[in-house]
């Protein structure tokens, strides 16, 4: 019984501190948003921020899926290198040919699809039309199951084509548009285009898929693996990438290390003399770097909300000081210690949290502006909001402390008696 | 007055000390009375008397540095300060000379301060306060604020709250000193229809025509009870008051 009357009145003294709050809070607008100034501006400052590199998070994401998910890019090269050393280290590696692909398709039993990347850049003519800088790239029929698109139009390479060393050539869309300004996609197929000065027929045009990291990746075209080492160069190291099952990917790995250093006859005790890359490398070595951003934007946010949790204490303080007599009756008709306590910190943390939603709008606010106003997709998701709202209210709490704490421990009689 | 037991406030030998600038206060030394369930009890004295300082010890918001002092049967004395709030908040009704009344809130919502601290359900609460309000006569003036209302209606809303949560006693400091005197008057009217119902009341004042008032009146001196009496022997003759 006792229990129930303590939760009953402990419900009765919040729902009533709530009130008051809210009251006080609506009584003294201006004042209420000056003293929670600080919070509104270091949860907008966090927000923005955090729109921001979400944002970035989301284009960067949309763009590496032009690389495969499942999909290992083996080279003489590793996209992620360390200093000049490494850089020196790897250009003395032999170049990868056709020995290791036929390796890697002849004994990778984990591999769904392998293909070749032969690439040079040249440029494409048709009469007197140009595409320049186009990346040439020399592959076989299986480069689009490693995650390289879909054809838009025709066919994309097949096995003949290759076996056959045929002159044929797949368009990337922005070839297409250059070489063919106002054609229908099927009236581009079958036609003959030059290639570096040789003659190659369109058998298809591909889907245009956008930028990755700056790269135009509708600027280019493909053509046999065979055809490129007749044509642009044999000596030229290629890549090739293989694909997996999802859940197979690291297995994959293991097995291609074994099947690269036999056939390259790397020495036991040496490392390996070739890399291999994978789209999770990017996503790491970009969220380092987002990582440090997201640490500044928590350093300022922090320090923010630090001088407007001291601006909420300088506020609750004064106003303590001028509610001191309210304070003393609330006392006399039977208020405890931990009621006026309690009234004041749900005081202080409401007129936080109504900070934090102001300030959570305006940077939302701002990211919309930012989304319209530049490439970047500036969007916030829930968890976000929440965080922000839940920290202001959190640092009202803390900061509320003490004036809270001096209210409470006003004398009754002195309290009433105050002018 | 032969039993203990139908005596709400017992004060035994009462002493309030206060240290002021390395000397000691006397305010209280050694007061005893007693006052029955029903009494109507004036405590008089000039500024300086002790009367605040009993009054804030009889209303709890103070303890004495010895004596005793039985509140309804309860020692007050080793309360904690929690025990000590709701002891004032179950026993005690405060009537207070400048009102007191929150400004921000309504006379509603003023008078139902009191149930909140006694953790009342909101509809409860909300009756009990409509019903006092209609006791003192201000059931049309409910949703007004202090600002609102006129000096005597303040105090009527403080009235209604202190009576409110049923209190053993009602503490009245000084009631009608901030009224003019047909307002007073019209408080001190209500004070006596509460004392018929049954009320006890103690009512401090430094003004010994309204201590004329009260049935019995207690008079205080530099910290001793100097007499202890019907209200009328305060007043000469001369300004003798015809009690209403």
């Amino acid at each position: 019984m006792k229990r129930l009357a303590a939760i009953r009145r402990g419900f009765a003294e919040t729902s009533e501190g709530v009130q008051i709050a809210v009251e006080n809070l609506i009584g003294a607008r201006l004042r209420s948003f000056l003293t929670t100034l600080g919070i509104v501006i270091g949860v907008m400052t966090v927000i923005t921020i955090v729109a921001i590199i979400q944002g970035l998070d989301k284009s960067f994401q949309s763009q590496i899926a032009n690389l495969g998910a499942h999909t290992l890019y083996v080279s003489k090269w590793a996209w992620f290198t360390n200093g000049r050393d490494a850089w020196w280290e790897l250009r003395n590696r032999k170049d990868m040919g056709k020995r290791e692909l036929e390796a890697i398709e002849r004994q990778a039993s984990l591999a769904i699809a392998v293909a070749p990347m032969g690439m040079i850049e040249s440029d494409l003519k048709r009469d007197d039309l140009e595409a320049p800088n186009v990346q040439i790239i020399g592959t076989n029929a299986q480069y689009l199951a490693t995650g390289a698109g879909s054809v838009a139009a025709g066919r994309f390479l097949v096995e003949t084509d290759v076996d056959l060393t045929r002159n044929s050539v797949v368009l990337g869309a922005d070839v297409a548009d250059r070489l063919f300004p106002g054609f229908d996609l099927e009236q581009v197929l079958n036609r003959k285009v030059q290639v570096n000065g040789k003659v190659f027929q369109v058998v298809g045009v591909m889907e245009r898929r956008g930028q990755m990291l700056g790269m135009n990746m509708d600027s280019n075209a493909v053509v046999p693996y065979t055809a490129f080492l007749r044509d642009f160069g044999g000596k030229r190291s290629m890549n090739i990438a293989v694909s997996s099952d999802p859940d197979n990917l690291s297995s994959l790995e293991d097995e291609l290390v074994e099947i690269l250093r036999r056939v390259r006859k790397v020495p036991a005790e040496k490392k390996d003399d070739f890399s291999l890359n994978r789209q999770e490398q990017f996503l790491r070595t970009y969220k380092q770097l987002t990582g440090s951003l997201y640490g500044v934007a928590v350093g300022v946010g922090l320090i923010t909300l630090i001088v407007g949790g001291i601006g909420i204490m300088n506020i609750m303080l004064v106003s303590v000081t001028e509610r001191t007599r309210e304070i003393g009756v609330r006392r006399a008709l039977g208020a405890r210690r931990s009621t006026i306590l309690l009234q004041f910190l749900v005081e202080s943390s409401l007129v936080a949290a109504v900070g934090g939603a102001i300030g959570t709008g305006i940077g939302l606010g701002a990211a919309q502006v930012i989304a319209l106003a530049t490439p970047l997709a500036a969007t916030v998701n829930g968890s976000a909001i929440a965080l922000g709202i839940g920290f202001s209210a959190i640092v009202g709490l803390v900061f509320g402390i003490w004036p809270a704490w001096r209210a409470a421990r006003l004398d009754p009689v002195e309290a009433l008696r105050h002018e | 007055m032969s039993t203990s037991a139908k005596h709400l406030i017992v004060v035994d030998r009462l002493h309030r000390h206060y240290e002021v600038g390395g000397e000691v206060v006397r305010a209280l030394d050694g007061v005893s009375f007693s006052i029955a369930q029903g009494e109507w009890v004036g405590i008089i004295g000039q500024s300086g008397s002790g009367k605040s300082t009993l009054m804030n010890v009889l209303g709890c918001l103070d303890t004495p540095s010895s004596g005793t002092y039985r509140l309804n049967g309860s020692d007050v004395r080793g309360l904690s300060d929690d025990e000590l709030a709701d002891l004032r908040n179950k026993e005690i009704g405060f009537v207070f000379q400048t009102f007191q009344l929150l400004p921000r809130a309504t006379a509603l919502g003023n008078v139902m301060l009191p149930l909140v601290y006694r953790g009342v359900p909101k509809r409860l609460r909300r009756a009990q306060a409509e019903a006092a309000l209609a006791s003192v006569g201000l059931t049309n003036r409910m949703h007004h604020r202090p600002n609102e209302l006129s000096g005597g209606q303040r105090q009527r809303v403080a009235i209604a709250r202190a009576l409110v949560g049923s209190p053993s006693i009602l503490l009245a400091d000084e009631p009608t000193g901030n009224l003019d005197s047909a307002t007073g008057e019209e408080i001190i009217r209500l004070f006596q229809e509460l004392h018929r119902k049954g009320h006890t009341i103690v009512l401090v004042t430094h003004e010994p025509k309204l201590a004329a008032r009260c049935p019995r009146a207690i008079r205080l001196m530099d910290g001793h009870v100097v007499s202890d009496g019907p209200g009328l022997q305060l007043v000469p003759n001369s300004v003798q008051a015809v009690p209403a």
